[in-house]
């Protein structure tokens, strides 16, 4: 089926952006991988009269990284120019690994991380790892500029905290403790394309004083799950620290039955996952 | 809606055209261009049978805009053979039996080029990771991969 009929723009600035937003409303939809926008419109789901393709506005491709801040990923970088930056694997490798999960690899050449947050899907791959790193998103609109922690981004499946007008110029993610190792675990129904039975991003630092867990596709939102934080602040043994680790995930969790897995099984694969990640991170015995 | 004159070459040859906004890459070849080597399927980025590289890099056409074409490179199926000449890669298909129907071959062997062009060595992990956004459903890929993993051992030499 072809696509519906619309109105493609092109700004060339932020502003330009904004600016157009502010005009049509409700009837644009900002474009950049298309790969879920696209979707969604030949479905007939969303039926946008404009598309404002934000892939021509240079700082929006940009993908930079500082010593002091960390990095910056501009919201037109796809997910591959992610994966090919030395930094994010070496130091953001939840954020990597959850990259290399999402879709394939001719997708990632089109799909980019701040579509991946802004379609605010529960299954979100990058979510939970930006939700560890603390990652803010960069918003801009006619009304000027501000930053939304990643954690009060989702507000509801399909929803975001984003208002009217508003276009995500970046997200910003700061560099991890020092020493931090991160992982991103998914469980999908195939090794390959689809979407995650549970995703599990967790992060290390700190000789496992510091441990923060956020998982994706078990809550009606990518959730961090800060009891894991106080559990490991108070030091103890490792294990009986990742036993109430996992208690604690799965007191927060709410996950639903779908085609993808029962809610028992999802209960189940999110303590094997939240396990397997922490025993790793922390050197502990496991499987 | 609105429509854009273009500019962009397709295996090299360059064309000057008008598009409608909510027209698709794949449609504009297929249809407009008629190269229908490039396959059309799902037409929702999950079967990988529209695969065509946009400046080199494998991308699936159902899911690009021809307007985005604009300014840039394609190279489709009907572009991957030179003089009449096939490929060590198309070559390595036939000798293993990797084409059955023939309705995704095309898309495996534009992402077969491009991985071998990027990685000429990759290992079978890379073969699988490359072409895991295309959907074969009469080979079962074990031809598939064994054709890739061939063509980058001929290569070497």
């Amino acid at each position: 089926m072809p696509l519906p009929k619309f109105d493609y723009l092109e700004p060339k600035t932020v502003q330009e952006a904004a600016d157009l937003l502010a005009e049509h409303g409700e009837e644009a939809r900002i474009f950049a991988g298309g790969t879920d926008l696209l979707v969604l419109m030949r479905e007939r789901v969303i039926r946008p009269k404009y598309l404002i393709d934000i892939k021509g506005i240079e700082e929006l491709c940009e993908l930079s990284h500082d010593e002091e801040k960390g990095i910056k990923i501009g919201a037109a970088v796809t997910l591959n120019q992610l994966i090919e930056s030395d930094v994010v694997r070496e130091r953001f490798g939840a954020l990597w690994n959850a990259a290399n999960s999402i879709a394939d690899p001719t997708l990632r050449n089109r799909a980019t991380l701040v579509g991946n947050i802004c379609n605010a899907s529960p299954a979100a791959d990058s979510a939970p790892a930006l939700l560890i790193y603390d990652a803010e998103v960069e918003v801009a609109s006619k009304r000027g500029e501000r930053t939304i922690p990643v954690q009060e981004f989702f507000t509801g499946v399909k929803h975001t905290s984003l208002k009217r007008g508003e276009v995500v110029k970046a997200v910003r993610v700061p560099n991890p403790p020092r020493g931090a190792r991160g992982d991103y675990l998914k469980w999908g129904r195939t090794r390959g394309e689809d979407l995650a039975v549970v995703g599990v991003a967790a992060l290390a630092a700190n000789s496992g004083k510091i441990v923060r867990v956020a998982l994706s596709s078990v809550f009606k939102t990518p959730v961090r799950v800060f009891e894991v934080e106080k559990i490991f602040e108070k030091g103890g043994p490792t294990n009986e620290r990742i036993d109430e680790a996992v208690s604690a995930v799965l007191n927060r969790i709410s996950p639903i039955s779908d085609v993808r897995g029962g809610k028992e099984y999802r209960m189940h694969m999110t303590e094997v996952l939240t396990r397997r990640a922490l025993s790793k991170l922390l050197g502990v015995g496991g499987d | 809606m609105s429509r854009h004159k273009i500019s962009f070459s397709v295996n090299g040859e360059r064309y000057e055209l008008e598009v409608e906004a909510n027209q698709t890459l794949l449609r504009l070849l297929r249809e407009d261009l008629g190269m229908t080597g490039t396959k059309c399927a799902c037409e929702r980025g999950d079967c990988g049978t529209c695969t065509v590289l946009l400046d080199g890099e494998p991308v699936k056409s159902c899911l690009v805009l021809a307007v985005e074409a604009d300014g840039r490179g394609v190279t489709t199926i009907e572009g991957i053979s030179k003089g009449g000449e096939i490929t060590p890669l198309q070559r390595a298909f036939i000798e293993h039996g990797a084409v059955q129907c023939g309705f995704c071959t095309p898309a495996f062997i534009v992402a077969g080029e491009a991985l071998l062009k990027r990685n000429p060595h990759p290992t079978e992990e890379e073969v699988k990771e490359a072409i895991g956004g295309i959907l074969c459903r009469c080979t079962g890929y074990r031809q598939i991969i064994d054709a890739i993993m061939d063509a980058s051992k001929k290569g070497e030499k």
